[in-house]
């Protein structure tokens, strides 16, 4: 037998134990590997998605005013010297749509997206999951994601109906089902796509041409643009590809980062696992190493010896983790897919993604291996044979390596992690994943007080059986400590996750509420002369005040340059007495009167720190092609009405927008009841006039549910990853345990002989799994709660301007999941423990 | 005196890949209340085997085993538990304390066992740990004890109940003679001076000749009983030569 034998028969010896370390690798390999792929997936769906929306066309052109290209500009494009094509794409963001009326009437609200069939089939390819494509001779067929007509029960031959058509338009009906690409990945897969002809005629107010796709002869993009400027009379803006994906890409910024983070968790975890195995066997064989050195074995043979093992269970985990990985990134894909948090494609083959993976496995199960492999090497044979010796245990020595550990694996992860970095902060999630790691090795330090406390609710429940299971984690601190460390870093991300989605909605739900005075509002789906619809909305049941808002685009002129901005008309009055709008800087009450004076404005907080903006500065705003006029910032606010662009609407008083941007129609208006009127009163009033104009009834309420909805389909994904970490964990617990009960065998069989029954066994040893779940998942309370402070205010303090939310449940709820978790994993190590045979432990052998 | 210990034609078999191996071969005794018994053997003669079946913590392949009147035998395992609880104490060769414990807790281990809590028995584990002779040191951790006062533990620990037999395997094996022969004292004394009935197993003559009787055991079966009676001087001479005349 070689001595390289030995090294797999020390593997082999303890099945149990090594496939459970093994197991732990490879789920956090699994979850790097399944996190890099589902975040490679999300950046390929969102560049096919920018691609198969330009289809073949380089450029789009996309109107400024809200009220789209004429007929001639649209001309004027096609005959531009250089285009090969152009396809117009006329939009309106919501329309409320139903089917047929009757006891089934389902109603909807739904993106309408209009293109011309002929020329669409020039420019873009579609892909269809049923039906057909639209067709020139039937302009009332409509074209529907394929999901959401399953999701709704909608099916081909059905009847849309669009609210607020001419009495003489006939019913559109579903000729084809879209597959989620191209337009049918749009607005969660919530739209119909039809002829624009047909748009064009079914309203009063036709649905406005939003932008122009241009196919570009090669070679003839600048002699296009140069064109664009000198012939179109609208004002507009050009986009690429580029620009599509960027738009596309904003909602998913950040996932990537933050999965990949995930998946370095669950690896520093597995790694915790590993270190811990190989201590706990370098403990129980040191007498045996000592035999071989005693023998002539060299300290390099024991090194090697130790570093084979540790090579086994990375191959073994890595290679395990990939399949995994590739099992647990479609499960991804398949939720995201099917929940539309994100956009997402099918699964990627990325062999760089399950490279890096299994690399990153090999290389943390290495470094974890190091260190119990380097003192396996230095056991000296005559300590290792003294008959008196007892294992080192000592805290001191083993933590500076774990340390070295920790920071292996963040540094790690810092060289692999800017290939699939969203947009967060890159040195606030370092930090979250640091303190992360660093809080579990500081529980390790503070185990014994910290269990010596939480143990004796556990002792006084569950008695002797209690009151030793406590005693017995005072055994192998070290041991336990990284037990328990590894099960709340895991518990942690929950508790931090938790936070972080309850902080988010917090602020979600504060946004809405100070911009909507009142807290219901109903939007248009074409805009109209404020004062003509004004005695509509005023006429509503139960209504107090209805103060209608003017949404306009518009352009801050810098020294040199221009910038897109979004302005919202507002009556200052409304927004002052309903006690709306956050005021981050500036007086209340001098804004507001500001805003009546004319003249002044209030900024979005995100927009004064994206150009250096302050009380009392001048901001010139004009409308394209037009004079700039200078408007003093009167205040400045938390949050502001929702915009294409992500900082917000600046807003000032309807007066201004009317006397000097010309503005007398409103989009939208908002609608405050009378004291006395009960809720559900009035908010069928507000949705009856919504549903008379065919317009989008909205509650405060009805807004924020809908964000936070958003926010937990994409919190639930990382929560599953971060329950894997605790699934890991739980390994970590039921391998310490066992080892535990065998290396206590003797002791537990002086306790059976002495009368404890093997169900008090059981107790004993579930007792003490649940104290390390207890103290897990206090420790991960305050870990992960520093975690989401750090996140919160530090790497993404612009996302959580309502501050920290504590979901008190929730924390308590983790805490209960420690114990839970950790109690089901002492289950087999306490069935283990009670029925060891008592003779067979109480032999006359050392 | 009324028997407190009898087995019944107890036989034990161990499988084996091919087979079975026979450790005891239909064996039967009684001891009486008080008394001080000493089964002696050779190794793997069947001894620490026989002192495991009269305690219950094994069960016999085949015969049976009564405690103080209870079939032990036929008890499932919760209620065999809970009889050795109550009816026996036990004192081993190695690693008879649990370290976590301090002393007093370790002596106070049936009880807790039992649900009561150390304070509901001071005045007994105090009494005990007298008669031990380590009254100062019911706060010390079992590492910074001696061998011979870890074993005077585990001796008070296995009186605390008050068993009814009080079993003891090799209880001197792992301590100096001069440690050995306190402890054997100690047994004798608690037989002597509380009654307790005592059941030892041991290979040394020496300590056997505390015994009032002891049982020779070769082969898995009683090969004599040696009838020493109740002696202060605890001589071994009379049991060598006996031992001599059977070959041992």
């Amino acid at each position: 037998m070689r001595l390289a034998a030995i090294a797999w028969r020390g593997l082999a010896v303890r099945p149990l134990r090594t496939a459970l370390t093994a197991m732990g690798v490879a789920l956090g390999v699994a979850v790097i590997a399944a996190s890099l792929m589902a975040g490679q997936a999300a950046t390929d769906a969102v560049r096919r998605a920018a691609q198969e929306l330009l289809g073949s066309a380089q450029l789009r052109v996309r109107a400024f005013e809200t009220a789209g290209f004429t007929p001639r500009t649209i001309t004027t494009l096609r005959k531009i010297s250089g285009v090969n094509n152009a396809a117009a794409v006329s939009e309106e963001r919501v329309r409320s749509v139903t089917t047929n009326p009757g006891p089934d009437e389902k109603v909807f609200t739904l993106l309408l997206i209009g293109v011309d069939p002929a020329d669409e089939a020039l420019i873009r390819t579609y892909e269809l999951a049923g039906g057909s494509f639209l067709d020139d001779g039937d302009p009332t067929g409509v074209l529907v994601n394929a999901g959401w007509a399953r999701e709704n029960d909608v099916q081909i031959g059905d009847a849309l109906l669009l609210n607020g058509r001419r009495a003489e338009v006939p019913a559109n009906h579903v000729v084809g089902l879209l597959a989620d690409t191209g337009f049918g990945a749009l607005g969660a897969g919530a739209l119909v796509v039809l002829d624009r002809s047909f748009l064009a005629e079914a309203f009063e107010v036709p649905v406005a041409v939003r932008y122009v796709d241009l196919q570009v002869a090669e070679g003839r993009e600048a002699d296009v643009q140069a064109s664009l400027d000198a012939l179109l009379t609208e004002p507009f803006v050009v986009e690429t590809l580029a620009d599509a994906e960027r738009q596309l890409g904003r909602a998913q910024a950040g996932f990537s980062g933050l999965a990949f983070l995930f998946g370095l968790v669950a690896l520093a975890v597995g790694a915790f696992l590993v270190a811990n195995t190989l201590a706990m066997t370098l403990a129980e064989r040191t007498r045996e190493i000592g035999l071989l050195r005693a023998a002539g074995t060299t300290s390099r043979q024991v090194l090697g010896l130790f570093l084979r093992q540790g090579i086994a269970l990375a191959v073994i985990g890595a290679v395990g983790g990939v399949v995994l990985g590739v099992v647990l990134a479609s499960l991804m894909i398949a939720f995201l897919q099917s929940s539309r948090a994100l956009l997402i494609g099918g699964l990627p083959f990325h062999p760089l993604a399950l490279l890096l993976a299994v690399v990153l496995g090999v290389v943390v199960t290495l470094a974890a291996a190091l260190v119990p492999a380097l003192a396996a090497a230095r056991v000296s044979p005559l300590d290792a044979l003294r008959p008196s010796r007892q294992p080192g245990r000592t805290l001191g020595g083993r933590l500076p390596w774990l340390a070295g550990l920790v920071i292996a694996a963040v540094a790690i992860g810092l060289v692999a992690y800017p290939l699939q970095r969203g947009e967060s902060s890159l040195p606030g999630a370092l930090l979250a994943v640091a303190i992360l790691l660093g809080g579990a090795l500081l529980v390790t330090v503070l185990l014994q007080p910290a269990a010596a406390i939480v143990g004796r609710p556990f002792a006084a429940f569950f008695g002797a059986q209690g009151y030793l299971g406590r005693a017995n984690l005072r055994r192998d601190p070290v041991r336990t400590g990284l037990t328990v460390g590894a099960l709340a870093i895991g518990l942690a991300s929950v508790v931090a996750l938790g936070i972080v989605s309850s902080s988010a909605r917090a602020t979600a739900e504060r946004w809405v509420d100070s911009i909507l005075p009142g807290g219901y509002a109903i939007r248009l789906a074409v805009t109209d002369e404020i004062e003509t619809i004004r005695p509509t909305f005023e006429g509503i049941i139960g209504v107090e005040r209805a103060s209608p808002i003017s949404e306009f685009p518009a352009v801050e002129l810098a020294r040199d340059s221009q910038r897109e901005v979004a302005i919202a008309g507002i009556d200052p009055t409304a927004f002052q007495d309903s006690g709306s709008l956050i005021m981050s800087e500036g007086s209340r009450r001098i804004a507001f009167q500001g805003l009546r004076d004319g003249g002044s404005i209030l900024i979005p907080e995100a927009l004064a720190a994206r150009d250096g903006l302050a009380l009392g500065d001048i901001v010139d705003l004009a409308q394209p092609g037009g004079e700039g006029q200078p408007f003093r910032v009167a205040g400045i606010v938390a949050y502001s009405l929702p915009t294409t662009t992500a900082e917000g609407a600046i807003l000032m008083s309807l007066a201004d927008a009317r006397d000097r941007f010309g503005v007398t129609d409103a989009s939208l208006w908002v609608l405050e009841p009378e004291d006395d009127i009960p809720d559900a009163t009035f908010g069928n009033a507000v949705a009856a006039t919504a549903a008379e104009l065919s317009a989008l009834p909205m509650t405060s309420t009805d807004l924020a549910s809908e964000l936070g909805r958003s926010l937990d389909r994409l919190i639930g994904l990382f929560d599953v990853l971060a329950l894997l970490a605790v699934v890991i964990g739980a390994l970590g617990i039921v391998n310490t345990m066992a080892v535990g009960v065998v290396e206590r065998g003797r002791e537990i069989a002086i306790l059976r002989s002495h009368g404890m029954t093997a169900g008090q066994v059981q107790a004993m040893v579930v007792a003490e799994a649940s104290i390390i779940g207890a103290v897990g998942g206090l420790a991960a309370v305050g870990i992960g709660t520093l975690v989401a402070v750090v996140t919160v205010f530090f790497a993404a303090p612009g996302d959580f301007v309502g501050g920290l939310a504590m979901p008190w449940g929730l924390l308590l709820a983790v805490v209960l999941l420690g114990i839970g978790v950790a109690s089901a994993a002492g289950i087999f190590p306490a069935r283990a423990a009670a029925s060891m045979p008592i003779t067979e432990q109480l032999r006359h052998f050392e | 005196m009324p028997v407190i210990l009898e087995a019944r034609d107890l036989v034990k078999r161990y499988p084996l890949r091919s087979g079975s191996v026979e450790a005891l071969r239909g064996v039967s005794l009684s001891v009486a209340q008080g008394e001080f018994v000493a089964i002696m053997g050779t190794s793997g003669s069947g001894k620490s085997t026989m002192l495991h079946l009269l305690g219950g913590l094994d069960r016999p392949t085949s015969g049976e085993v009564v405690i103080d009147g209870v079939n032990i035998s036929r008890l499932d395992d919760e209620r065999a538990t809970i009889t050795r609880r109550q009816k026996t104490g036990f004192v081993f060769q190695f690693f008879n304390l649990i370290p976590l414990l301090n002393v007093a807790e370790n002596v106070a281990l049936p009880f807790l066992i039992a649900g009561d809590s150390l304070a509901d028995h001071r005045d007994r584990i105090d009494e005990l740990l007298d008669l031990v002779g380590l009254s100062g040191k019911a706060g010390h951790r079992p590492d910074q004890l001696s061998a011979g006062e870890q074993q005077r533990v585990a001796l008070a620990r296995a009186l605390a109940p008050s068993p009814a037999i009080l079993l003891a395997d090799e209880p001197t094996g792992n301590l100096d003679y001069t440690t050995g022969s306190e402890i054997l004292h100690l047994l004798w004394d608690s037989c002597e001076r509380l009654g307790q009935t005592i059941v030892l197993v041991t290979h040394d003559a020496g300590a056997a000749a505390y015994a009032d009787r002891v049982l020779v055991v070769r082969d898995g079966e009683i090969l004599d009983s040696i009838d020493l009676g109740r002696r202060a001087d605890h001589e071994a001479r009379p049991l060598i030569l006996r031992l001599a005349a059977l070959g041992l």
